[in-house]
């Protein structure tokens, strides 16, 4: 059974939050065409666990590829039970243009929303304790991630799919780090300002 | 079990003109036999401090340092030298000063010292350790100044590790220029700590130097911050209050 496909232009597809998410799943099925579960995976495994990816929205972000003309979603038997199926994904004719024009695109940059900074915005006197409190295990979970980020294989001959997963991991400690800094420098600033009976 | 290194309530105080200044502040923590402790800290947050104190070249005035259950303030200066020579090694790898027309393998036999060994046990030894992280005998009869930054850090740890140390400890890996061969390095710590069952204390303004690390630090104003939670005191730094943060707390305001 083969899901109806809508047609699309190569750009109209890179629209809204999910579009990172969308176009690596995309070059994933390019890589290798797969079912969901192993797209999931395979997701995971590349990004890192810092995504915090949720499995049930990789099967939402195929369905709108499907959707938007740039995979083909069919039954395939499986290969330990061949009497059950499951829903093996393909990249259709459009796949390889909208990947390339993914790549040439520049996405806008995502809004900073760290949940920290909307209490900072708001925060009173009174709250100054609380605030070093949550600073502190910000800069705890940062460093948490950080542990996450699976180390580099730091062997000598390079293939290319090594060096970018190399520049993926540098990404996310780049902005633990900077995280990290910031934290600990507004802890600083709080610090210096609040009296030593207060805290 | 006795942890390799501990950090008790550990304080340390500098004079910075006609004040001091406090550098690290009820620091506490403990790296285990095989364990790999990765401490993240920008510059001048005391994270290299710290790993003199661990190393017992310079000693807390507050708290407590071990090494294997013995405080290090306890130990002579003698005592001091030995550990440092023996079961503990330290790395700062922007320190490198060879011998003048040293050859590598030199450099690395001659940190063994006078334990009693030939000069031709130590060179053995220390060939054997050049081996180990990956440089050539060929290269160890090149003069130890000739050497690239990336070489040379291969040597230090060659240095630190001809000794057999049980817990190595490592002040800024993150300088070689070349970041293939930093990644490569990164391993060969994390796998040499891991196959001697050694322990591991690396400090870096880099947190990807810190990668694979067992429990993951971060220094700040004096403090620490831990994946850890067990065994860590974050104090916040105790600083007299400024006249304007005085006056805002006064009543009625």
């Amino acid at each position: 059974m083969t899901m109806a496909r809508a047609t699309t232009s190569t750009r109209r597809w890179m629209q809204g939050a999910s579009t990172p998410l969308r176009g690596a799943l995309l070059g994933l099925a390019l890589e290798r065409p797969g079912h969901g579960g192993d797209l999931a995976s395979r997701l995971v495994a590349r990004l890192g666990d810092t995504w915090r990816i949720d499995t049930n929205d990789v099967y939402r972000l195929l369905d709108q590829l499907v959707a938007d003309g740039l995979l083909d979603a069919h039954e395939e038997p499986r290969r330990e039970n061949r009497r059950r199926t499951r829903m093996v994904y393909r990249p259709t004719d459009q796949a390889e243009s909208a990947m390339t024009a993914w790549m040439e695109t520049l996405l806008p940059r995502e809004p900073v929303r760290l949940g920290l900074h909307a209490k900072l915005a708001v925060a009173r006197d009174q709250d100054a304790p609380r605030l070093l409190v949550a600073l502190l295990e910000y800069e705890r979970e940062c460093l948490r991630l950080a542990q996450l980020v699976a180390p580099e294989s730091g062997t000598q001959q390079r293939s290319w799919a090594a060096l970018v997963m190399d520049c993926t991991r540098d990404a996310v400690w780049g902005q633990l780090q900077t995280d990290i800094d910031w934290a600990a420098r507004t802890r600083r600033r709080i610090n210096e300002r609040m009296p030593v009976q207060s805290r | 079990m006795t942890p390799l290194l501990s950090f008790a309530n550990v304080g340390k105080r500098f004079p910075d003109g006609g004040r001091e200044i406090t550098v690290l502040d009820g620091v506490s923590f403990e790296v285990q036999r095989g364990t790999f402790v990765g401490l993240y800290g920008g510059r001048r947050t005391g994270k290299s401090t710290l790993l003199r104190l661990a190393a017992g070249i310079e000693a807390p005035d507050t708290g407590t340092v071990r090494f294997q259950g013995r405080a290090l303030i306890e130990m002579t200066g003698a005592q001091r030298v030995r550990l440092l020579r023996g079961a503990l090694a330290f790395m700062a790898c922007g320190d490198w000063r060879p011998n003048l027309g040293e050859s590598v393998v030199d450099h690395v036999a001659m940190s063994l010292g006078s334990d009693g060994l030939t000069v031709r046990d130590a060179r053995r030894r220390a060939l054997g350790a050049l081996d180990l992280v990956g440089l050539s005998a060929t290269s160890g009869s090149e003069p130890a100044d000739s050497l690239s930054l990336s070489e040379r850090t291969l040597v230090m740890l060659a240095r630190a590790l001809v000794r057999e140390p049980g817990l190595l400890l490592v002040d800024e890996p993150a300088v070689m220029p070349n970041l293939g061969d930093r990644g490569r390095f990164y391993r060969l710590l994390r796998e040499l700590a891991s196959e001697r069952a050694m322990g591991l204390l690396v400090v870096s303004e880099e947190i990807g130097a810190l990668q694979g690390a067992d429990v993951l630090m971060s220094i700040s104003d004096g403090s620490l911050c831990s994946t850890e939670e067990q065994g860590t005191v974050v104090p916040l730094p105790r600083r007299a209050p400024s006249p304007a943060a005085a006056r805002s707390e006064r009543p009625g305001r």
